[in-house]
């Protein structure tokens, strides 16, 4: 799977931009604030159909402008498909478009292009809070099984029914909730454990493969009984004390948390800052693998100036590794062709002040 | 602010219609001979004036009863329990229902401050303890709400004489397996019925 085309207008600061991309990919060179995380960031646009850095579509529209319009082209096992999206400030509108016809649920356009995004502030996967890593276990399951989308969608609803059903003390339309509370949360807990039982070696490998000395490990903390309905009326019942007493549902999938560890020590604490980037490739790489088998084609990477970051040696690991094994469609950026390391073969594009140009 | 925009207005408040669209029926009014929108502003307002929920079952209806309610050939041992008033219309139109109904107005919805309180429960339960109902049959909608609405009922009238059935989940007619979406196909799992053998 690759990125053919891609038109954006009234995005961020760039031009009216109708681009013709290499199967290959891209390196994209310019200065600070030129528009190069923008570009990635309309790439990235048709997989989730919002910003990869948590902007508001209002946001993403050139400012004053009416709103933006998305077109990306992928080819796909020889065919090629459109991914459109056209988004109006006021009134506000958005229409999501494959192949000429409009999308009304979010489900139906997810899937048609897939790549995995590589920001600087992913770093926060490795030092932040739980919900980090909880967001990054939505996306990716959300990606690769659209019965999670649906599953999350609706235990998002439940629970702040829920939540609000406590906030005013009433335990029996409280109770009434606990069906369906139970029914999504078993679905997301039941994924997330499958996801995170095959994950565990792979992360190891891939942590491995880029250099790193030390044994790392990755579980799930939650309770993972819970991915049967069955044990949710216990625990439910379990949790009355602490729920009544806060106010807020204090038992489910909401509440767990992806437990890396290097050495046996949580690697937040006591990983280095080079081990905690490393492990964060290890996890975007785990993202790419899951993504590839659920989707039988390969992702594209997307890595905003991540190498700079990066030592020469995890560089260059990283590199190597992205050249072994399947092709697929890669996008970099860096401020300087020096910043890039020197093993990596792509097309340097540049851009500047919004517009993007191709030697 | 000129009639025609009082109308414009007006309309625009109603659900599903912009002000574009009520732009566009105001001017297609206009442009009618003038009885037409003259029976639809008394239709409109007979409507106002003489409609009111049926006082036993909350269906609306300009007699004292509605015609639910009224027919002596329905059996009153079956009540139908829906949302809203349009939720009767489509079960009648299943023409499989033969029996009463009763409309909560509305679900459960503690985020919007709908709580058991703002629903007609009491008149159900009251009804149900009156005696001479079999069978409630929840026909709630199947959204999240929906589904949470038909837990508390059940659990409401848990301890009465009464057999509370829930409308069974599953597969449209006409659909196709492949584009089911999980939580639908797990209930059409559980709620799986035996063939011939």
């Amino acid at each position: 799977m690759w990125l053919e085309g891609l038109v954006a207008r009234g995005f961020r600061n760039l031009a009216p931009t109708e681009l013709t991309l290499p199967p290959e990919g891209i390196a994209l060179l310019g200065a600070n604030a030129q528009g190069k995380t923008n570009l990635l960031e309309a790439l990235y646009y048709s997989v989730l159909f919002r910003s990869f850095r948590g902007a508001t579509d209002s946001e993403l529209a050139r400012f004053d402008g009416p709103g933006f319009r998305v077109e990306s082209t992928v080819m796909r096992t020889g065919k090629t498909g459109t991914i459109a999206t056209e988004f109006r400030v006021a009134p506000k509108r958005k229409r999501i478009e494959v192949d000429g016809a409009e999308s009304s649920r979010l489900m139906e356009a997810m899937g048609h292009w897939v790549a995995v995004a590589f920001l600087p502030s992913d770093v926060v996967l490795a030092s932040g809070p739980g919900a980090e890593r909880r967001r990054y276990l939505d996306r990716l399951l959300c990606l690769a099984d659209s019965r999670y989308l649906t599953a999350l969608t609706r235990y998002r609803s439940v629970l702040s029914q829920r939540n609000a059903a406590l906030r005013h003390e009433r335990r029996d339309v409280v109770q009434a909730f606990d069906e369906a509370l139970a029914s999504a949360g078993a679905a997301i807990v039941s994924s997330r454990v499958r996801w995170a039982d095959t994950a565990t070696s792979m992360f190891a490998e891939e942590f491995a493969a880029l250099g790193e000395q030390e044994t790392v490990g990755l579980s799930y903390r939650g309770r993972a009984e819970l991915a049967a309905v069955d044990a949710w009326p216990g625990a439910i019942e379990e949790a009355w004390p602490a729920d009544s007493k806060r106010g807020v549902t204090t038992v489910g999938p909401h509440r767990d948390d992806l437990i890396l560890e290097i050495g046996g020590r949580a690697l937040r604490e006591y990983g280095s800052t080079g081990q905690q980037r490393s492990a964060v490739i290890a996890l975007k790489l785990l993202e790419l693998s899951t993504l590839s088998e659920a989707y039988g084609t390969e992702p594209a990477l997307v890595l905003d100036d991540v190498f700079a970051e990066l030592d020469t040696e995890r560089q260059n690991r990283l590199v190597t590794r992205l050249d072994e094994g399947a092709r697929r469609q890669v996008f970099v950026t860096a401020p300087r062709r020096d910043e890039l390391p020197e093993g990596l073969t792509l097309p340097v594009w540049n851009v500047k002040e919004g517009r993007v140009t191709c030697p | 602010m000129s009639v025609i925009e009082d109308l414009i207005t007006e309309l625009a408040r109603l659900p599903g219609i912009g002000r574009k669209t009520a732009q566009r029926l105001t001017y297609h009014l206009l442009r009618q001979p003038t009885d037409r929108a003259v029976h639809l502003a008394e239709g409109l307002q007979s409507v106002a004036e003489r409609v009111a929920p049926c006082p036993e079952w909350g269906t609306p209806t300009e007699h004292e009863r509605c015609g639910y309610c009224s027919d002596p050939k329905r059996d009153d041992g079956l009540l139908c329990v829906v949302e809203e008033p349009s939720g009767v219309e489509v079960v009648e139109r299943s023409t499989e229902f033969r029996g009463r109904y009763h409309v909560l107005g509305g679900h459960l919805s503690p985020l919007d401050g709908v709580g058991p309180d703002a629903l007609r429960l009491e008149p159900l339960v009251r009804r149900v303890q009156g005696g001479g109902v079999r069978e409630v049959i929840l026909a709630t909608n199947p959204s999240m709400e929906g589904e949470a609405t038909a837990t508390y009922i059940q659990q409401l009238l848990t301890g009465e004489r009464v057999k509370v059935t829930r409308l069974a989940r599953g597969l449209p007619m006409g659909g196709d397996l492949e584009y089911i979406d999980g939580v639908t196909l797990s209930h059409a799992l559980l709620a799986r019925e035996e063939v011939g053998r």
